[in-house]
C-alpha cells in the first residue's frame, strides 16, 4: 500500500521532471523574447508548432531517417529544426517585428504595444491556418523505437519500489538540459550575449556603446523561436501534433515566463519546469482533465504570494 | 573635430534645439553650460543621433555623422556618458566596462585601458563583480564615466556627470575628470549645471539658453562676463 503509494509519487515526479525539462526550454525562448525586447509575441506557440513540422519533414520526407536511422535520426533532423526557424524568426523580424518594436515605437500609439498584440495575434492565425492549408489535419507523430520502450530505475526499498522512465522522454530532457546549458553559456560570457544583455538593460544607453539594438532584438528573436522549435521537435517525438497545437502551448509558456519572472531568462527555465511538475504530480490527486485546471491554481497563487516570480527583481536602484 | 552647425532639433513639432553651431578642436576641454531646459541633453542626444535634427549639419573629424545611424557613431570614437548614468543595472561591473569596450578601438586597448581605468577609479576594481544596479549613485557614475573611457574615444562627451549626487561625490568626480584629461590629453565636451567648476576647468565655453547660443568664448572671457557672473556664478 505504502509501496504503492511512493511508487506512484515518484513516477509523477519522475515524469514531471522530464515534461518540464521540455517546457523550460520552451519558455526560454520565449523568455529570451521578452526579456530583451519586452514584446508579448503571441505567435510563439505556432513557431513551436513550425519547429514541430520541420523536424517531421526534414525526418520523414526529406530523408533524414534514409540517411541516419530511426533512432539518431529524429534528434538530428530535431537539431537541424532550430537554425531553420531561427532564419525563419529572422526573416519575420525583419519584415514585420522590427517595424512596430525597438527604435521604431518612438513614433507610435502605446509604444507600440497595440500594433505589437495584433501583429502577432495576426502572425498566430496565419500560421495556424496556413498551417492546417498545408500540412492538413491529421494528427502528425515523429515516431522513435525509443517512444516504446523504457528504463527501470530501481528496484529500491527492498523489491517493491521501482520507477519507468521512457527512454525518448528522458533523452529529449537531456537534450533539452543540454540546449539550456549551451544558451546560457552564450548569454552569460560570449561578448554576443552580453550586448543582448545590454541592449534589454537600457537599448539608449546600449546605443551610445555601439550596440545596434534592434539588430541585437532581431537576434535574440530569431534566438528565441529557433530554441522553441528545437523544443517543439522534442515534444513531437513524444506527442502527436497538429497545426493548432500552438495554442496549447503558448498559455503553458507565457505561465512559465511569468512564474520565472518577466525578463529572467534562467527563471523562465525553472518556471517551465515548476509547470511541468505542477501538472504531472497533479495527476496523483485529480483527474488527468484537470492537469491544467492545476496549473493555473499553482500559477495564480504563486503570483498572489510572489507577483515579481522566482527570479523577478522587486526594485533595482538607478 | 566635431563640428555642429545650425543644428535644429526637438522631440516634435516644438524644436528644443533652434539653431545651435558648436565646435570641438581635438585635444580641447569645451563646456556647456545653461539652465534646465536650455536643450543641453537634447544637444548630446542629437550628436549621438538619438534625436534627428531637423536642419543643420554636424560633423565629426569630416564625416557626416547625419548620414550614419546612431550605433555607428560610437564606433567613430565618440564616447557619450549620458545624463542620469544609465548603466546597465542587471549587469555587473566589469560587464559594463566590456560593453563600452563594444568599438574594435576598445577591444584592441582593452587591457591598457582596464588598467588605467582601476586605477583612477578604484571603486570599481573593488566591485567588478558586482551588478551594477546595486551601487551608489556615485559609484555608478563612475561606472558610467568608466564605460565611456574603455572605448578609447578619440571625444569623450560627459552630460552632467555631478547631477542628483553628494556634493562631496559630485566635487569628487570633478576632480576625476580633470585628474584624467590631465593624464590623457583627451578631447571632452562637458555639459554642466555646475558652471563655476565647468568652466574653471575648460577651454572654451558655450552658454546655452532656450536652445540658442547666447554667449561664447574662452574660459576668462567667460568668467569675466557679467551676465555669467550673475546669472550663474552668484557674483
Amino acid at each position: 500500500m505504502t509501496a504503492q503509494l511512493v511508487e506512484n509519487v515518484l513516477q509523477a515526479l519522475v515524469a514531471g521532471l522530464l515534461a518540464g525539462s521540455i517546457y523550460g526550454l520552451m519558455c526560454v525562448g520565449l523568455g529570451l523574447i521578452f526579456g530583451v525586447m519586452r514584446v508579448i509575441n503571441f505567435a510563439h506557440g505556432d513557431f513551436m508548432m513550425l519547429g514541430m513540422y520541420a523536424a517531421y519533414y526534414l525526418f520523414g520526407a526529406l530523408g533524414i531517417q534514409a540517411v541516419a536511422g530511426s533512432l539518431v535520426g529524429p534528434y538530428i533532423a530535431i537539431l537541424l529544426a532550430g537554425p531553420l526557424l531561427f532564419v525563419f524568426g529572422y526573416a519575420i523580424h525583419k519584415t514585420l517585428i522590427s517595424r512596430v518594436t525597438g527604435t521604431r515605437t518612438a513614433q507610435l500609439d502605446g509604444e507600440g504595444h497595440y500594433a505589437q498584440l495584433i501583429l502577432t495575434l495576426g502572425i498566430a492565425l496565419v500560421l495556424q491556418n496556413g498551417g492546417l492549408i498545408v500540412f492538413g489535419s491529421v494528427l502528425a507523430s515523429i515516431r522513435t523505437p525509443l517512444s516504446s520502450s523504457a528504463w527501470e530505475l530501481g528496484p529500491f526499498w527492498g523489491d517493491f519500489v521501482s520507477v519507468f522512465l521512457n527512454k525518448s522522454r528522458g533523452i529529449a530532457a537531456l537534450f533539452s538540459i543540454a540546449t539550456i546549458v549551451v544558451l546560457a553559456l552564450v548569454i552569460t560570457r560570449s561578448r554576443l550575449g552580453k550586448s543582448l544583455r545590454a541592449a534589454a538593460d537600457n537599448p539608449e544607453a546600449a546605443t551610445y556603446m555601439g550596440i545596434d539594438v534592434d539588430q541585437a532584438h532581431r537576434l535574440a528573436f530569431a534566438l528565441g523561436v529557433g530554441i522553441t522549435a528545437v523544443a517543439g521537435g522534442l515534444l513531437a517525438t513524444n506527442y502527436p501534433f497538429q497545426p493548432y497545437i500552438g495554442l496549447e502551448y503558448v498559455i503553458v509558456m507565457y505561465a512559465g515566463v511569468v512564474l520565472g519572472g518577466m525578463g529572467s531568462i534562467i527563471g523562465a527555465f525553472w518556471g517551465g519546469m515548476t509547470i511541468g511538475l505542477v501538472q504531472q504530480l497533479s495527476t496523483l490527486v485529480l483527474p488527468t482533465q484537470l492537469q491544467n485546471a492545476a496549473i493555473f491554481v499553482v500559477f495564480l497563487l504563486i503570483v498572489f504570494l510572489r507577483p515579481q516570480g522566482f527570479f523577478g527583481r522587486v526594485v533595482e536602484r538607478t | 573635430m566635431l563640428r555642429l552647425e545650425g543644428v535644429v532639433a526637438g522631440y516634435s513639432a516644438v524644436p528644443v534645439l533652434r539653431g545651435v553651431s558648436l565646435a570641438v578642436d581635438a585635444g580641447q576641454f569645451v563646456a556647456v553650460v545653461g539652465p534646465n531646459g536650455a536643450g543641453k541633453t537634447t544637444l548630446f542626444k542629437t550628436i549621438s543621433g538619438i534625436v534627428r535634427p531637423s536642419e543643420g549639419r554636424i560633423t565629426f573629424e569630416g564625416t557626416d555623422l547625419l548620414a550614419l545611424p546612431a550605433a555607428r557613431r560610437a564606433h567613430l570614437g565618440i564616447a557619450h556618458v549620458p545624463e542620469g548614468r544609465q548603466v546597465f543595472p542587471s549587469l555587473t561591473v566589469l560587464e559594463n566596462l566590456e560593453m563600452g569596450a563594444f568599438t574594435a578601438a576598445g577591444r584592441r586597448d582593452w587591457k591598457r585601458n582596464i588598467e588605467r581605468i582601476f586605477s583612477w577609479l578604484p571603486v570599481l576594481a573593488e566591485r567588478r563583480g558586482q551588478f551594477a544596479g546595486t551601487l551608489s549613485g556615485g559609484e555608478q557614475q563612475m561606472v558610467a564615466i568608466g564605460r565611456g573611457l574603455a572605448s578609447s574615444p578619440k571625444l569623450l562627451m560627459l552630460d552632467e556627470p555631478s547631477m542628483g549626487l553628494a556634493p562631496a561625490i559630485a566635487d569628487f568626480i570633478f576632480d576625476k575628470l580633470i585628474e584624467i584629461r590631465r593624464d590623457t590629453g583627451l578631447t571632452v565636451l562637458l555639459v554642466e549645471q555646475r558652471v563655476a567648476e565647468a568652466l574653471e576647468s575648460s577651454d572654451h565655453g558655450y552658454v546655452l539658453e532656450a536652445g540658442r547660443v547666447v554667449l561664447e568664448g574662452d574660459n576668462r572671457t567667460l568668467r569675466a562676463d557679467d551676465r555669467v557672473r550673475r546669472a550663474y556664478l552668484g557674483m
